[in-house]
């Protein structure tokens, strides 16, 4: 295998990634601020099932939760397994990754002083006007360099697809270097990541800059 | 009357904060609330506000009902949008000012009038233009809170709750978080109200403000109103010994 044909090969893995990062992050940045309402929930049942959901989330392996998303549905309802591999993919990644923005999100809200809400009240904003354009933007400021950390792990992470045998850039490298006896795809494969990184860190910087308006 | 509160009563917990107070504020009057800290004044703003509800008594602005209290002796709300429509009545200026942060001057003035009481862009910042020119800071309307003084931001504050045009105005402590040089720049503006006629109500603890801007001053202390009338009765010639007691404090 020459090298453009390895580079070639790893570059269609690198984009299967960016596939698994970029439906990860749509789905679950929005599912996590529902999650984070839910548990705020009026509801005792809700909030019980979101606290549970929560941590055995946080609770148990990534790795683990993806083998159960995918296998799952064939042991219990024996349900063929034919094209779920790339839908248990993402909806263990994206329900991993709620859980955890939801986290960030409850701290960002109740970060915001009492005295918000009541200003809001006072002047006469429903509930959500309230939120939408009183909380939620100043949530949005604090919380943003904890999610930048958060989705520098999910580049990351993104290598667990491995676990289900998806051919992404991670495990197209291992493959590769296994069959050329070649030290080669894995430096390639630190290239991709850190140079994602890279671009993911200033995409965010840039965010945080514009958010810097105010104090 | 603009606002009218009737046997008011309010417990957390064990502690009942309001007992069975009443109290009514006419058009044009200025009324200073004074009293020790806990002794319920700042309560009893956030009840007529509807920042807390009350447990029993009824409160009405310009005659309508916005809580009473039933067979059972609970005390009973109008709905959700009705209330709605009595917060358009009053404003509340807080102690820690409470600006939005995210907003500049300006749209701390609009916002809600745009978006609340859906009046047009144009005549929103029109009013609010004038309102800052009135608070002495029209050359501040573009800046964030975080760049102006207390003083300043309070006096936004203020401008920010006349943009909705209430009929009456709540003061809960607003000088109490600023330093000296500050207080007075605040208590101008409140003075330059009352002199245009702004019905107010303002929980302080400046005494000589109070003697100086108000129709009428009401002592409270352990949730009831223990003396009220003109502020000169109140002030150089208190009735009860509690009062006496406690402008002693202050003459030190």
């Amino acid at each position: 295998m020459t090298f453009s044909t390895m580079l070639k090969v790893m570059s269609e893995g690198m984009l299967r990634t960016c596939g698994i990062f970029l439906l990860t992050v749509i789905g679950s940045l929005p599912l996590g601020m529902i999650v984070a309402l839910l548990r705020k929930s009026r509801f005792a049942v809700v909030r019980g099932i979101i606290r549970v959901y929560i941590s055995v989330i946080r609770g148990t392996p990534l790795m683990l939760q993806l083998l159960v998303w995918y296998f799952g549905p064939f042991y219990l309802f024996g349900w063929p397994i034919g094209n779920w591999r790339f839908p248990a993919l993402i909806i263990g990644f994206v329900f991993n990754y709620a859980a955890y923005f939801a986290e960030i999100y409850r701290g960002g809200i109740e970060s915001i002083p009492v005295g918000q809400h009541e200003a809001a009240e006072v002047l006469g904003y429903t509930k959500t006007q309230t939120f939408m354009r009183i909380i939620l933007p100043q949530v949005i400021k604090t919380i943003l360099p904890s999610v930048t950390n958060e989705v520098i792990t999910l580049v990351k992470d993104t290598s667990l697809a491995f676990t289900l045998a998806y051919q992404e850039v991670f495990s197209l490298s291992k493959q590769i270097s296994a069959s050329q006896s070649s030290f080669m795809p894995f430096l390639i494969a630190g290239i991709f990541y850190y140079v994602a990184n890279f671009v993911v860190a200033f995409v965010m910087e840039r965010f945080e800059k514009a958010m810097s308006y105010y104090k | 009357m603009i606002i009218e509160m009737n046997n008011i009563r309010k417990q957390f917990d064990d502690l009942e904060v309001l007992k069975d107070i009443s109290f009514g504020v006419d058009s044009g009057e200025v009324v200073s609330i004074i009293g020790p800290s806990g002794s319920g004044k700042s309560t009893l703003l956030r009840c007529a506000t509807f920042l807390e509800t009350i447990d029993g008594g009824e409160i009405i602005y310009l005659g309508e009902k916005a809580a009473h209290t039933d067979e059972s002796g609970h005390a009973v709300y109008v709905s959700p949008g009705e209330l709605k429509h009595f917060r358009s009545y009053y404003g509340l200026v807080f102690q820690q000012f409470n600006l939005f942060p995210h907003y500049s001057v300006l749209k701390n003035l609009t916002d809600a009038p745009i978006h609340v009481q859906h009046r047009s862009k144009e005549e929103a910042e029109e009013t609010a233009i004038e309102l800052l020119g009135k608070m002495g800071i029209a050359d501040r309307a573009d800046a964030y809170p975080y760049q102006l003084s207390g003083g300043q931001q309070q006096r936004v504050a203020i401008a920010r709750a006349l943009a909705m045009k209430p009929q009456i105005l709540f003061f809960d402590e607003p000088t109490s978080a600023l330093d000296p040089e500050l207080t007075g720049e605040v208590l101008n503006v409140i003075r330059q109200l009352a002199e245009e006629k702004m019905t107010m109500v303002v929980v302080t603890h400046e005494m000589s403000f109070a003697k100086a801007v108000s129709n009428r001053v009401i002592f409270m202390d352990g949730g009831v109103i223990v003396e009220q009338g003109d502020p000169s009765e109140v002030f150089d010639n208190p009735k009860e010994e509690r009062t006496k007691q406690f402008l002693r404090v202050f003459e030190r």
